[in-house]
């Protein structure tokens, strides 16, 4: 049995650009035959763990750098004060050899001095893995004595939260990938868009001032405005399995919950300030699946001088996590609902009525139900 | 011998055959490749594990709407580097699949249970796209795939209304299997040897085209064929 938390949010954006192709328009895709707006899963993990440094400590986050070399030998300098940077820098290099990592010396100009080693590509490590390598090569005299095991398992156990729940992959040694732990689909718009141009002119200050008329430049920029379905599941139990700490799955499924909630792509937000909030947000704890309640959506959500697209677009969303009980008896172990006012009685069926705030709390107790305390290694 | 029935939609699905470094492309229809893995994520395998057996499963599928390209611009960038690495990812959006696997009747109820239980979230060929709610089909005592997705009763025409709105009055639905023993076919190089990601190995396998089987669509619109007027009038 496998536990799986499921996220489901509307989202309603303001005209805005928040994520966008390689023509600067805003994403589409088609579904129900018609097209949509389109956020990339890949930019909203971005955003979520750019966020993830206001809610957890750094040490319990990754580096993505090629500068392995200089990232632990730094680290062994700030433990041991005495330890000759040289000789850092040489134990560190030969510790990352031992690992598997291929790492070279850059090329530098002319007369410039030479560059500690690095890496081919970005390497994505725990904070705690360097802290616990630096710790290890600062009490080690002789490097080439540890084996390639020694280390892989100082680089291979207690990832770090973002590791955990997004995947890492290492080109030189795959034993060192990591399998992410949390699905995230595309946003997709519950309704049929297009994109929108804003035409704009920026004058010259100074030609103004000679009552010139006519602008500087002249351009323009594409924008979308839609209601949006967001879906993301975490799986609890190989969360569990990259993290090795119950207490560590609890603070990354909460940083998880959260950022799901609150962060978004920053694309044009200078321009757009679309900075809004989920209407809706509905967790689904699962014992058998995940399940994504896309196809509410299939059909799109037409608004009328009656009815809004936001009460229109959570009765779609409630009458399809009711669908999915009735057709297939997926009932969720627990489900909670947290919904502005005015939504709040169209999204009864999605689970019992929280905020936000208590969504997220609840995912404590969840977490900790699944995760029998005596599986618990390395809490701090 | 039995065949179980698995229902590929959703807003996008993506089945790559060959496909590496920037341009990730998708086939038109499901690979063998992400079926086995799929089951094998089912499962509970882990990528080291053995899938002959899952590999030696008999597969069709049957396209019941074809669905749109769609390319997606993807950047990847670190902190303080000076370029992004660029990768352009295709994908169908709006398709719909019927899948039919069949095998000994044993391991297919088994993967029956673990595709609605499964161990590891299940997705359609890539990981932001998860499987739909109805995804399993059910599980029928007939082993041969081409004959299971020729009958509409057995795997209902999965188009959605939209689709049917438009669409004509019949239509041909384009289906494909693996060759039967001595059968010709196309080859096709997506049946993996294993999914441990130090040696990714895939074996080619011979798909046969069949013929198209055709669905009435009492929703759908008369169109008239202006080469056909044309050909009629003369």
């Amino acid at each position: 049995m496998t536990t799986f938390i499921d996220f489901h949010a509307l989202h309603t954006l303001a005209p805005s650009n928040v994520n966008r192709g390689e023509d600067g328009a805003p994403k589409t895709a088609f579904f129900g035959g018609v097209q949509r707006q389109r956020i990339s899963s890949q930019a909203l993990k971005a955003a979520q763990r750019k966020a993830f440094s206001q809610h957890l400590d750094d040490s319990e986050l990754g580096v993505r750098t090629k500068r392995i070399v200089e990232l632990v030998a730094r680290r062994m300098a700030e433990i041991d004060p005495d330890v000759d940077s040289d000789v850092a820098l040489e134990k560190a290099a030969q510790a990352m050899t031992k690992a598997g990592f291929k790492v070279t010396a850059p090329k530098v100009k002319k007369g410039e001095e030479p560059k500690p080693l690095t890496a081919g590509y970005l390497v994505f490590l725990g904070a705690h893995q360097v802290d616990r390598l630096a710790e290890l090569l600062v009490h080690t005299d002789d490097v080439s004595a540890l084996s390639k095991k020694d280390v892989q398992e100082v680089l291979d156990t207690e990832h770090a939260i973002d590791v955990s729940l997004f995947g890492r992959m290492v080109a030189d040694d795959a034993a060192l990938n990591v399998d992410a732990s949390a699905q995230v689909a595309h946003a997709l718009g519950v309704h049929a868009a297009l994109p929108d141009f804003d035409y704009y002119t920026a004058v010259d200050d100074m030609s103004r001032a000679d009552e010139e008329t006519g602008a500087g430049m002249i351009g323009t920029i594409e924008m979308m405005s839609s209601t949006m379905y967001r879906y993301a599941t975490i799986n609890v139990d190989q969360l569990m399995t990259n993290l090795g700490s119950r207490e560590a799955v609890v603070r990354a499924v909460q940083a998880f919950a959260t950022t799901f909630v609150e962060a978004l792509p920053s694309g044009k937000q200078n321009t757009f300030a679309s900075h809004t909030l989920p209407e809706v947000v509905a967790v689904a704890v699962r014992d058998r699946r995940p399940v994504s309640y896309v196809n509410a959506f299939e059909k799109p959500v037409e608004a009328n001088s009656d009815q809004d697209r936001r009460l229109l677009a959570t009765r779609a969303l409630a009458s399809e996590a009711n669908a999915v009980e009735d057709t297939y008896g997926l009932v969720p172990l627990h489900s909670w609902v947290a919904a502005v006012p005015s939504l709040r009685s169209e999204a009864e069926a999605l689970g019992s009525s929280v905020s936000a705030g208590e969504l997220i709390d609840n995912l404590r107790d969840v977490v900790e139900a699944v995760i029998p305390s005596d599986k618990v290694e390395g809490e701090e | 011998m039995s065949t179980l029935i698995l229902r590929a939609s959703g807003p996008m699905q993506s089945w790559a055959v060959n496909s590496r470094y920037s341009t990730r492309e998708s086939g038109r229809e499901p690979s063998k490749s992400g079926i086995v893995g799929l089951l094998a994520a089912a499962l509970g395998r882990s990528r080291e594990e053995d899938v002959t057996d899952l590999v030696a499963l008999t597969i069709g599928t049957r396209t019941d709407q074809p669905g749109r390209l769609l390319v997606d611009y993807h950047t990847a960038k670190a902190r303080g580097d000076k370029h992004s690495t660029l990768s352009w990812r295709h994908y169908l959006s709006d398709a719909a699949f019927s899948i039919a696997i069949s095998g000994e009747s044993g391991l297919i109820e088994t993967l029956a249970e673990a595709v609605v239980a499964p161990r590891f979230p299940l997705y359609l060929g890539r990981r932001a796209c998860p499987v739909p709610v109805d995804f399993v089909g059910g599980v029928y005592d007939e082993n041969d795939v081409e004959t299971v997705l020729r009958d509409f009763d057995i795997a209902p025409w999965l188009a959605t209304e939209w689709y049917r709105k438009e669409a004509q009055k019949y239509l041909y639905l384009p289906l494909s299997r693996d060759a039967r023993p001595g059968e010709e076919g196309e080859i096709v190089r997506d049946v993996p040897r294993s999914f441990s990601p130090s040696d990714r190995n895939y074996d080619s396998r011979k798909v046969v085209r069949c013929e198209p089987v055709r669905v009435d669509n009492p929703d759908g619109v008369e169109i008239d064929d202006p080469f056909f007027t044309l050909v009629k009038e003369s």
